[in-house]
């Protein structure tokens, strides 16, 4: 990925040398010819086009937002309740994701997510520890929250 | 024997994407300097071939699975579109338009149909040259 940015970059800069004008819109332009370019090309790189792992982190950055909201308006509710009927408990969640900062953006995710906390990782970076405020419902609907997160982090790394 | 093309692949890697920025920038440069359709159309492919140099035939066609046919025909349809395009306005035909536009980042832009006439041309070049190459090419 990081090659290909280089290379797009370079290649900006190359637009400007041939055009003579040493202008930002110069350099945009070159960007934006040399990124049609290296889409054309893209199957000659070893990993895939570096465009759609900009847009996986904006989406995940979406994600994130919209998870914030959701577990906020949650809690609330869950404060707002006039019963106390929670039953909290604590559970493992076995992860597929390999890389320090994944584990760490999915551990900052889920803390995010409605009703659920990060509370360890195992040494051998295989288990996450989750505290959750409901355990009946939470399960089956958490891990399902749980994949989509899970998926979005892949679809950025791999 | 088969030998080990290392260094002529990474090269070619690299400047692939210089020859055909290039290609843009003579394509680009045709109403005011030198250049234009065809000359940037025969840099394109030249480009291409250099990959075809580099790696064989059977790759290329996989990183670049495209049916140059296809490209060649797409060209002749932009030429063609925009020759007849003119007759809709009341005025003979390939008689081109041109006028400034505000675009948002590049700001003023001189925008002028003969430039799509012109990447019908450079679309034809590409098609045509690299059929030819091709045909050739895959005669054992």
């Amino acid at each position: 990925m990081a090659f290909q940015i280089l290379l797009n970059v370079f290649l900006g800069f190359l637009w400007m040398f041939f055009t003579m004008s040493y202008e930002p819109v110069a350099f945009f332009k070159g960007y934006l010819f040399g990124m049609v370019i290296l889409f054309t090309f893209r199957r000659f790189f070893g990993s895939r086009f570096y465009l759609g792992r900009v847009i996986a982190i904006i989406s995940l950055g979406l994600l994130f937002i919209k998870e914030l909201i959701l577990s906020n308006i949650s809690v609330l509710k869950l404060v707002l309740k006039p019963k106390l009927d929670i039953k909290p408990g604590i559970f493992a969640l076995p992860t597929v994701l390999e890389k320090d900062w994944e584990i760490t953006i999915l551990a900052n995710l889920i803390t995010l997510t409605p009703g659920t906390l990060v509370v360890d990782v195992s040494d051998d970076n295989k288990i996450l520890y989750i505290h959750t405020i409901d355990m009946d419902d939470a399960q089956e609907a958490i891990d399902s929250i749980k994949n989509t997160f899970e998926k979005a982090i892949l679809e950025v790394s791999r | 024997m088969k030998t080990n093309d290392l260094i002529l692949q990474t090269t070619t890697k690299v400047v692939l994407f210089i020859i055909i920025l290039f290609s843009f920038h003579i394509f680009f440069a045709g109403h005011y300097t030198p250049g234009g359709g065809f000359v940037g159309g025969l840099l394109t492919s030249g480009a291409i071939i250099l990959l075809m140099l580099a790696f064989d035939m059977k790759t290329v066609s996989q990183i670049l699975p495209i049916n140059y046919i296809y490209i060649a025909a797409t060209g002749l349809l932009f030429a063609g579109g925009t020759a007849a395009g003119a007759l809709f306005f009341n005025v003979p035909l390939l008689t081109h338009a041109f006028g400034h536009v505000d675009l948002p980042i590049l700001g003023d832009t001189a925008l002028h149909t003969a430039t799509i006439f012109d990447l019908g041309v450079f679309l034809v070049v590409v098609g045509v040259t690299m059929t030819i190459i091709q045909t050739i090419g895959e005669d054992e």
